[in-house]
């Protein structure tokens, strides 16, 4: 993951959510698995 | 998931829409977008305080365009600096202001102005005197190496034409043992050429 790749250890996925649900863009999120995420990382 | 655009993608002209479209997004919030705005939105859909954001201007409110929740990963501790990146209108970052207290600094950074002039207006009206909002990019941050003990941004770094870049200065202006609260957008699946090189697409 990039992130790592820069020097971020603990990488973390804490939480999703679904922030094109009811827009025009909808479908093509759905298609394609985009979903919003919050992602924790340390700079040890 | 590609870290830079398609080489026959015209980023000049992505950073060019990105900003026309967020200009607009600050001056007339309710128009009409391809992405949610505003607090009914990020209260319902992605888990913000109601009665927080009730208590922030609505300059600061009305244009939030986030994807997810960046300040429920940790507690902002008083005396904490944090920057925001893409900080837009200042939703998160004037709740990152009202955490860290007087005794701390909260840097929002946008490189649209009418963004960052709302942000500072929602700093005036709430009377912190810890916010400063600086004008810049995620590509060459304005804040000092090493100087930062949180950094967070919420749906701005996937517009970033080179994200390996975007991430290496986020790493650069924190503090060893700071944190990075990443809010953004995932894909699951390898996206097209052609979607890859949708500027719409990019720009939402």
């Amino acid at each position: 993951m990039v992130l790592e790749s820069v020097g971020f250890t603990s990488l973390r996925i804490t939480e999703y959510f679904d922030p094109f649900g009811d827009t025009s863009k909808e479908r093509v999120a759905r298609k394609y698995g985009v979903r919003g995420v919050n992602v924790h990382a340390l700079k040890s | 998931m590609a870290t830079t655009c398609p080489v026959d993608l015209d980023t000049a002209r992505l950073r060019h829409e990105i900003r026309a479209i967020y200009a607009r997004v600050a001056s007339d919030p309710m128009s009409e977008f391809h992405f949610h705005r505003g607090p009914a939105y990020a209260a319902e859909r992605l888990g913000y305080d109601a009665t927080a954001l009730a208590a922030l201007p609505s300059e600061a409110t009305a244009s939030f365009a986030g994807v997810a929740n960046p300040l429920r990963m940790a507690a902002l501790p008083a005396g904490a600096t944090v920057v925001d990146i893409g900080c837009g209108a200042g939703m998160d970052l004037m709740l990152a202001a009202g955490a860290v207290g007087p005794n701390g600094h909260a840097i929002g950074i946008d490189m649209t102005e009418p963004m960052a002039e709302r942000a500072r207006a929602s700093a005036r009206a709430l009377g912190f005197a810890n916010v400063e909002v600086r004008a810049g990019d995620a590509l060459d941050l304005p804040v000092d190496s090493e100087s930062v003990d949180f950094v967070i941004s919420n749906g701005v770094l996937n517009l970033a034409t080179d994200k390996r870049h975007a991430f290496g200065e986020v790493f650069r202006i924190l503090k060893p043992g700071g944190q990075f609260l990443y809010a953004d957008i995932i894909v699951a699946s390898e996206l097209s050429e052609s979607i890859r090189r949708d500027v719409d697409l990019w720009t939402g």
